[in-house]
């Protein structure tokens, strides 16, 4: 028994010479460290790539800390509110934007932000008007053709033409489906609603109003009631069953699966984030390598202009971190959106657009595909923001995709009944009851 | 010499032993290194299962998301609040005891029949046992992303064979049955092989001399089966069963990746129902409330389950 205390007690005083060995070395390892969570996405790898190419300069070393999409919110939310120094610089999105903002150190001073786009920072101001982001990429909704099927003059710019010419190339036999678009939960935005903006609609009342302020005082009363609303429900439905320009399954896709079809070549027309240009014209994925055009959302009857959607990706530095790393993280941001050459190669290498605006006119310039998006994307005009800004946003985009997924299952004559009755679930999420 | 009577009262007191010292002090150093051993495990446990749970429970009676966690006492509000939702009374739990009532009872079915053609002797009986269990060693995310791409309405592996029956291809997961379908099949897909490997043991562990007896009779295989083999295995199929129902209660993972849910929460289950509240909409206590709810019905669920099942077992004896 005395070998057993020995072991015991060899372990013991192991433990506690590691333990007080390595805790110098280890502080002393993270003086010249940044630690980034961010997910596991090519543009905010080759964002990473340019911070990496200034960290390296200055001795610092870059540690990666990858995430799913599918936890990075709620893990780093957790991290956020817990006050841990797990990260010095996260991956920040619109649609937490609102709910990370006392948790996040302000960026005003970051070198180069003047140069960024104003609209889509509508998410990360904080309650003393500060901002709680740099900009990394633009996220916006990109109405992508097949160019070798389609001239440019007959794309469609009418929800009534995207029927039309659609059917006219499923009758010559170009492709099986006219238009396919991510509908489920999380992927509304490349069916329902892109629709739903270009009709002149919106989910809740007043329209267009991102104030959350104005939101309140109207108690959240849901628009998807309205006329306007009621009418890209039905051209969804009309689309899947009475036109057949998109798979039956439609309403169970999400991205990954509405991609595939593109790409596969059997569809002529989708709508997704512009950062998916670069897949589908990977040789290794996709059969229509070359063959994308990009245009402007085709419009319903309610609007008078093309629309658009125009957010970010960004990142930002939580409150929780050491101040000497907040200061070296601002610095490496500083440096990043000081780096041209490097945003311009994060286009070329992903399609992810510079957050740098004044590079814009010269990068449409030398890169036609720019061009393209620049004419697609920026140069219309946005109704409004892609989500809302409060805390129980998630719960009403739920509620929202519901509603919409059941009236579309359903009968067509039932659909405004199905809109009437979800209408209540929708308030009751906006208003956390 | 005569011996004097030794009185009890006359006896000297032993001197007082230091009881057994040299014993305890080898019993604690024996329970010492005990402990030692298993505080490892002890400390992981706590950590990671009875302080989550404990704070969850916690969580469940305050105003605590994960955004902004103000911790500030509300009483049952959360608890009411879920019980009081018609979504999670109407769709989420019928939802769910169907869907364990139906994959415990096709997987103990197919299961068992595995295991019955298995207990027999037959050329290359060990290729099929391992091909059996090759869904064992499927995780279930992947079996789950694999099915959603079978079943998929253009590229998917089933319609193509239906259509090759020139039977019309189905958007299986656009529909609540359909969908739920699915869902029942990945799990009983995935689970069969357990129960046929727990049955199979099961099987080969009965005594013959009932077998050899029957046959003697010139039973029929139906009725050595029906009233020999069952019943011995009752038992087994006991513990089998509620393990099972246990677990496919909680079921998340083939759910989340088959149809999150949907269509419209047509198959939302109770487990996405705690995770969609907590951790999509960051509301941590309703979240937790409809954890600890769950978790009070399915141990109601199985000690009745177990009591029931228990009665056969001992009536079949």
């Amino acid at each position: 028994m005395p070998d057993v205390r020995s072991f015991i007690r060899l372990c013991v005083a192991t433990a506690i010479g590691l333990a007080v060995s390595t805790g110098p070395f280890s502080a002393q390892a993270q003086e010249r460290e940044l630690k980034v969570g961010y997910m596991k996405n090519p543009i905010q790898d080759a964002s990473l790539d340019i911070m990496e190419k200034w960290a390296k300069t200055h001795g610092v070393k870059l540690t990666r800390v990858p995430m799913a999409y599918s936890v990075f919110m709620e893990k780093v939310t957790a991290t956020l509110t817990s006050g841990t120094d797990q990260f010095d610089v996260i991956w920040h999105n619109d649609d937490w934007g609102q709910l990370w903002k006392k948790w996040l150190e302000t960026t005003d001073d970051v070198k180069g932000i003047e140069n960024a786009d104003q609209w889509p920072l509508l998410a990360f101001w904080n309650d003393d008007k500060k901002l709680t982001v740099v900009p990394m990429a633009h996220t916006v909704g990109t109405f992508f053709y097949r160019a070798d099927l389609v001239r440019p003059e007959e794309v469609p710019t009418t929800f009534a033409q995207l029927v039309s010419v659609s059917q006219r190339l499923q009758k010559e036999g170009k492709v099986k489906w006219g238009y396919v678009g991510g509908m489920s939960m999380n992927n509304t935005w490349f069916s329902l609603w892109w629709t739903m903006w270009a009709n002149n609609c919106d989910i809740l009342k007043p329209l267009f109003e991102r104030n959350n302020d104005k939101l309140v005082a109207a108690k959240f009363e849901p628009a998807v009631t309205e006329p306007c609303h009621r009418e890209i429900v039905e051209f969804w439905w009309d689309a899947i069953n009475t036109h057949k320009i998109s798979p039956p399954g439609m309403t169970a896709y999400g991205r990954n699966e509405a991609n595939a079809i593109f790409m596969a070549g059997e569809a002529a027309f989708t709508l997704v984030d512009s950062t998916h240009f670069g897949e589908f014209n990977d040789p290794k994925r996709s059969k229509i390598v070359g063959k994308i055009g990009m245009a402007p959302f085709p419009v319903g009857s309610r609007a008078l202009k093309p629309t658009s959607w125009n957010e970010i990706w960004g990142w930002a530095i939580p409150k929780g971190a050491p101040a000497e790393r907040k200061q070296l993280a601002k610095e490496m941001l500083s440096a990043m959106m000081s780096d041209e050459a490097g945003q311009i190669e994060m286009w070329k290498k992903t399609g992810g657009p510079p957050p740098n605006v004044k590079l814009w006119p010269k990068l449409a310039a030398e890169d036609k595909d720019f061009a393209a998006l620049k004419h697609a994307v920026f140069d219309q005009t946005p109704i409004t923001h892609s989500a809302y800004y409060f805390a129980e946003w998630p719960a009403v985009h739920k509620a929202y995709s519901d509603m919409a997924i059941a009236a579309l299952s359903g009968k067509r004559e039932d659909i405004p009944k199905v809109l009437a009755e979800h209408a209540d679930k929708i308030h009751r999420a906006a208003t956390g009851n | 010499m005569i011996e004097r009577p030794v009185s009890f009262t006359q006896a000297k007191p032993e001197p007082r032993r230091r009881p057994s010292f040299h014993l305890g002090s080898r019993m604690n150093e024996k329970t010492g290194f005990m402990l030692a051993l298993i505080t490892p495990a002890a400390l992981v446990l706590v950590l990671f299962q009875v302080v989550p749970i404990l704070t969850g429970a916690n969580a469940s009676f305050r105003d605590w998301t994960l955004h902004d966690p103000k911790r500030t006492w509300v009483g049952l509000a959360n608890y009411t609040h879920v019980l009081r939702d018609a979504e999670f009374l109407a769709i989420v739990l019928p939802n769910t005891f169907g869907f364990m009532i139906a994959t415990v009872a096709l997987s103990l079915f197919f299961g068992l029949t595995i295991a019955l053609m298995l207990n027999k002797r037959f050329p290359g009986r060990w290729l099929v046992q391992s091909f059996v269990l090759l869904p064992l060693m499927v995780a279930p995310v992947i079996a789950a992303i694999m099915i959603r791409w079978m079943f998929n309405d253009q590229f998917g592996v089933v319609n193509a064979v239906l259509e090759g029956l020139g039977i019309a291809p189905i958007s299986w997961l656009t529909q609540r049955w359909t969908t739920f379908l699915v869902i029942l099949l990945t799990d009983v897909w995935l689970w069969t092989p357990w129960f046929a490997l727990i049955l199979l043991a099961g099987l080969q562990s009965l005594p013959p001399e009932p077998f050899e007896a029957a046959r003697i009779d010139a039973a029929s295989a139906w009725r050595t089966f029906r009233y020999i083999t069952l019943p011995m295995l009752r038992p087994v199929m006991v513990v089998c069963i509620v393990i099972r129902s246990i677990d496919a209660f909680r079921t998340f993972d083939i759910v989340w990746t088959i149809s999150g849910g949907g269509p419209a929460r047509a198959t939302e289950v109770f487990s996405l129902y705690a995770y969609v509240e907590a951790f999509q909409f960051l509301n941590l206590a309703r979240g937790s409330a409809a954890a600890v709810i769950g978790a009070i019905i399915i141990v109601i669920f199985a000690l009745l389950l177990y009591r029931i099942l228990n009665r056969f077992v001992e009536v079949s004896r």
